[in-house]
C-alpha cells in the first residue's frame, strides 16, 4: 500500500495558499459574520496582549490537542481571532474576560494562571467550567477551521489534500490496501 | 447559443432553479422547441473554479441564506442555522452531489398500503408507481451515465469501499458492490472517466460527474430556446383573477426587482424553498399560499434517517482517496418489519477530508478523546446509514414569523420531530455498522448523528386527490394547472435511497406532459 511521507513538505507558496484558505474558512464558520456587521470599529480597540495570546494559544491547544503538532499551528489557528480582537473592542472584551476567568479559575485551584498550570487535568476541568458560555464557543468556533485546514498540517496526519493536478489516485493509490 | 427573452415575453415556461430538476426539465423542454427562462438564485461557475479544497468549496457555492430550525431532531441542535447543506449556484445540489444513482423499490411508492396506518405519521401511496417511472429510469440511467446499468461497467473498488465490502462479508451481506454512480466509469458523453480525485463534493474538476451545470444546462442553450439568468432570486409567484399563474417577481444580480411574464411556472428550488416561495406567494386569492388548499405545502418534511459510523483501524485506509461515496451495503434496504421498524436503509460509503472531518466531528465535543479520533484519521473507514424517514404533518417548512431575507421576505424555519420508527431504524443502522467493522477488526466506532440534511424531500407532495397533496401525478399544482413542481418537494415517501435519480426522471416525465399539454392549450 502507498504510504506517504508524514513530514510537511510545502512550499512558500503553498503555505500562502493555506493561509487564505483558513481567512476563508473563518467567514464561512459564520461566528464572525454574525459578529461583522453589527460591531463597528471601536476607535480605541487594541489587540490582545502577549499574556492573553499565550492563554488563548494554549486554551485552543487544551481544546484539540495534538501532541504531533508544535505551537506553530496553534498560533496560525488562532490568528483569525487575534485579528479580530485587534479591530473589534466587543471582542477583544470577550476574548480578555473570558481569559481572565480562566486565569482566575486556575490561580484558585492551582495557584498560577491558566497557561502555566503545568497539569492538563486542571486546565481542562477550568475550561469545563467555562464549558457553554460566549467566550468558550466563541474560541471554539473560530480556532477549528483554521486550525485544522492548514496546509502544512495535513500530512502529520495521513491526509494528502488536492490530488487533481496530480491526476487524482487513479494510479496512486485508491485501490491498493494489503492488510485486508 | 443562449436564447434572451423579453421580460414581457410571456410565451415561455420560467423554471425556478437549475439543480436537477429544473436543470433536466430545462434541458427537455427547450429540445422539444419550448421557450425556457432559468431564474437560478446561485452565481454561474466554470469547470476551472472548482477547487480540491473542502472549506474553501463549502463556502464558495452553499447555500447560506438565512433559515431557522426547530424540533427534536439532532441538527436543530448541532447545526440550527444551517438545517440543510444545498447549493447556491447554477446546476444546484448537482454539483456537490455524490451522484449514488439508486431507484426507488416498488413498495416505497405505496408506503400507506404497505406499511399501513402508522400513529404519528402521514403515509400516503404515491399517485404512480415504479412499472410507470421505469422507462423514465432507464432514460435517466443512460442520460446520466450510470455505471452499472444498461451495460456501463461500474466503477472500481477503493481502499475505502474494499473495507467496507470486507466488513460486509464477514457479516453475512451479500448485497454489496460499487454503487450505481451517474460518474462516467470510461470516458462517455464527450467528458472524462473518473480519476479517483476524491473530492466529487467540491465539484468534479474533470467533469466526469453527471451535473445539470456543465450538461444539461448548455444542452438548454445550445438550443438557442433556453435564457438562464444566474443570480436571479425569485420573490413570489403572481396569479391572475382566474386563478393563472402568468409570471414571476424576482431580484436580479444587482437587487432590482424585476417581473418576467409566464405561460407556465416550474417550481425547483429544492423542498425548503420550493415551498417557502408557493407560502410566500400567498394573495387575497389564496391567503394560505399558492397551491395550498389542501394545506400540504410545507408539510411531510422528509430529509432521510441519517448517521454516520467511522471506524478505527490499526492499519491505513486513506479513505479520502478515490470517488467518494462509491461502495453500498443494500441487505438492509428491504421492507422486513421482523427489525422493529417499517422501511429500510442502505449503507453507502462517507469518507471525508481531514478538514471536514475534523470540523464536523462530534460537534461541540472536545479534548483528548475527540482528537485522538483525528490523530487516526489515516486508518479510518465511515459509512453513512441512509434510510426511508416517514412523512409527518408536523414536520414542516413555515414562514418566520418576524425574520425576513435581504429582500424582505420571510425566511423560512424548518421543523422535524424524529418519529419512532426513524429511531429504531437509526438504531439497527447504527448496531449493524458498528457490527460490520468490527468483525474486520475495527478498534473503536464513533457515532456521528446527522449532518445538516442533504436531502430533503417531500413538502409539495404528489396525491391522487387534491385534498391529500399539493400536484398530481405530474407535479402539477392540484389547484393551479400552469403551476408545477419539479423538484424533491414532490415526492410522497422518502424511500431509502439517495433522491436524485428519481427527481431526474420525475422531470423527463413532467417534460413530456408540459409539452402536450401546451400543445393541447390545455396550458
Amino acid at each position: 500500500m502507498r504510504l506517504i511521507d508524514w513530514a510537511a513538505k510545502l512550499s512558500r507558496r503553498g503555505f500562502l495558499a493555506g493561509g487564505a484558505a483558513t481567512i476563508a474558512a473563518v467567514a464561512v464558520n459564520g461566528t464572525n459574520l454574525i459578529a461583522g456587521p453589527n460591531a463597528a470599529p471601536a476607535v480605541d480597540a487594541v489587540g490582545l496582549n502577549a499574556e492573553e495570546s499565550r492563554a488563548l494559544l494554549k486554551f485552543t491547544r487544551d481544546l484539540f490537542p495534538h501532541d504531533r503538532l508544535e505551537d506553530s499551528f496553534y498560533a496560525r489557528a488562532i490568528a483569525p481571532l487575534e485579528g479580530e480582537a485587534a479591530k473589534d473592542a466587543a471582542t477583544r472584551k470577550l476574548l480578555a474576560d473570558g481569559i481572565a476567568e480562566l486565569n482566575a479559575s486556575c490561580m484558585a485551584s492551582a495557584g498560577k494562571w491558566f497557561a502555566d498550570v503545568p497539569e492538563e487535568r486542571l486546565r481542562v476541568a477550568a475550561i469545563r467550567r467555562i464549558e457553554g458560555g460566549v467566550f468558550f464557543a466563541k474560541v471554539y468556533g473560530g480556532t477549528m477551521t483554521p486550525l485544522y485546514n492548514q496546509p502544512e498540517l495535513w500530512p502529520k496526519f495521513g491526509y494528502e489534500g488536492p490530488s487533481s493536478a496530480l491526476g487524482g489516485y487513479l494510479n496512486r493509490g485508491f485501490s491498493d490496501i494489503d492488510w485486508l | 447559443m443562449p436564447a434572451h427573452f423579453d421580460l414581457n415575453d410571456s410565451s415561455v415556461v420560467v423554471i425556478v432553479g437549475s439543480g436537477a430538476g429544473g436543470g433536466t426539465l430545462a434541458s427537455e423542454l427547450a429540445k422539444k422547441g419550448i421557450s425556457v427562462v432559468v431564474l437560478e438564485a446561485g452565481k454561474r461557475m466554470e469547470l476551472t473554479e472548482f477547487k480540491n479544497d473542502e472549506i474553501g468549496m463549502f463556502g464558495a457555492f452553499t447555500w447560506f441564506d438565512p433559515r431557522t430550525s426547530s424540533g427534536s431532531w439532532y441538527v436543530a441542535k448541532s447545526s440550527p442555522d444551517l438545517p440543510a447543506w444545498t447549493c447556491k449556484l447554477v446546476g444546484g445540489t448537482t454539483v456537490h452531489w455524490g451522484a449514488c444513482a439508486l431507484r426507488f423499490q416498488e413498495h416505497e411508492f405505496k408506503t400507506r398500503t404497505r406499511y399501513g396506518a402508522i400513529a404519528g405519521a402521514n403515509l400516503l401511496d404515491w399517485p404512480i408507481d415504479l412499472a410507470e417511472l421505469a422507462p423514465y429510469y432507464d432514460r435517466a440511467e443512460l442520460r446520466m451515465g450510470v455505471t452499472g446499468t444498461h451495460g456501463i461497467p461500474r466503477l472500481p473498488a477503493s481502499n475505502h469501499g474494499k473495507v467496507l465490502f470486507a466488513g460486509a462479508k464477514k457479516l453475512g451481506y451479500t448485497q454489496y458492490m460499487t454503487t450505481n454512480m451517474a460518474i462516467n466509469s470510461v470516458p462517455r458523453d464527450g467528458r472524462a472517466s473518473c480519476q479517483q480525485t476524491g473530492f466529487c463534493v467540491q465539484g468534479c474538476t474533470f467533469g466526469a460527474k453527471w451535473s445539470t451545470l456543465y450538461i444539461d444546462i448548455p444542452q438548454a442553450e445550445a438550443t438557442g430556446r433556453a435564457e438562464v439568468r444566474a443570480e436571479s432570486q425569485v420573490l413570489r409567484i403572481e396569479h391572475d383573477a382566474s386563478g393563472k399563474v402568468t409570471g414571476v417577481v424576482y431580484a436580479d444580480r444587482d437587487g432590482n426587482t424585476q417581473r418576467q411574464k409566464a405561460r407556465v411556472v416550474a417550481v425547483a428550488g429544492n423542498a425548503i424553498e420550493s415551498p417557502r416561495l408557493l407560502l410566500n406567494s400567498a394573495s387575497n386569492q389564496f391567503p394560505q399560499g399558492l397551491a395550498n388548499s389542501s394545506g400540504q405545502v410545507g408539510r411531510n418534511y422528509m430529509r432521510h434517517v441519517t448517521s454516520t459510523v467511522f471506524a478505527v483501524f490499526d492499519k491505513p485506509v486513506h479513505m479520502y482517496r478515490g470517488t467518494a461515496q462509491s461502495g453500498i451495503v443494500m441487505d438492509e434496504a428491504r421492507l422486513d418489519t421482523r427489525r422493529g421498524f417499517v422501511g429500510g436503509y442502505n449503507l453507502e460509503l462517507l469518507p471525508q477530508g481531514l478538514p471536514s472531518f475534523a470540523t464536523n466531528l462530534l460537534p461541540g465535543e472536545w479534548g483528548r478523546d475527540r482528537a485522538s479520533v483525528i490523530d487516526n484519521y489515516a486508518n479510518l473507514a465511515g459509512v453513512w446509514i441512509i434510510g426511508e424517514d416517514l412523512a409527518r404533518d408536523s414536520n414542516r417548512i413555515t414562514l418566520h414569523a418576524e425574520r425576513k431575507d435581504k429582500y424582505g421576505i420571510p425566511i423560512p424555519n424548518v421543523h422535524s420531530d424524529d418519529h419512532p420508527n426513524d429511531l429504531a431504524m437509526q438504531q439497527h443502522g447504527l448496531q449493524q455498522a458498528d457490527a460490520l467493522y468490527k468483525s474486520i477488526g475495527a478498534n473503536r466506532t464513533v457515532h456521528h448523528l446527522p449532518f445538516p440534511s442533504t436531502h430533503n424531500m417531500g413538502t409539495n407532495r404528489m396525491s391522487e386527490k387534491p385534498q391529500d397533496g399539493v400536484v398530481n401525478r405530474f407535479g402539477q399544482s392540484h389547484d393551479v394547472k400552469n403551476l408545477f413542481v419539479s423538484d424533491g418537494s414532490q415526492f410522497t415517501s422518502s424511500g431509502g435511497e439517495n433522491p436524485t435519480l428519481t427527481i431526474v426522471a420525475l422531470a423527463l416525465r413532467q417534460s413530456e406532459y408540459i409539452a402536450d399539454q401546451m400543445s393541447k392549450r390545455a396550458i
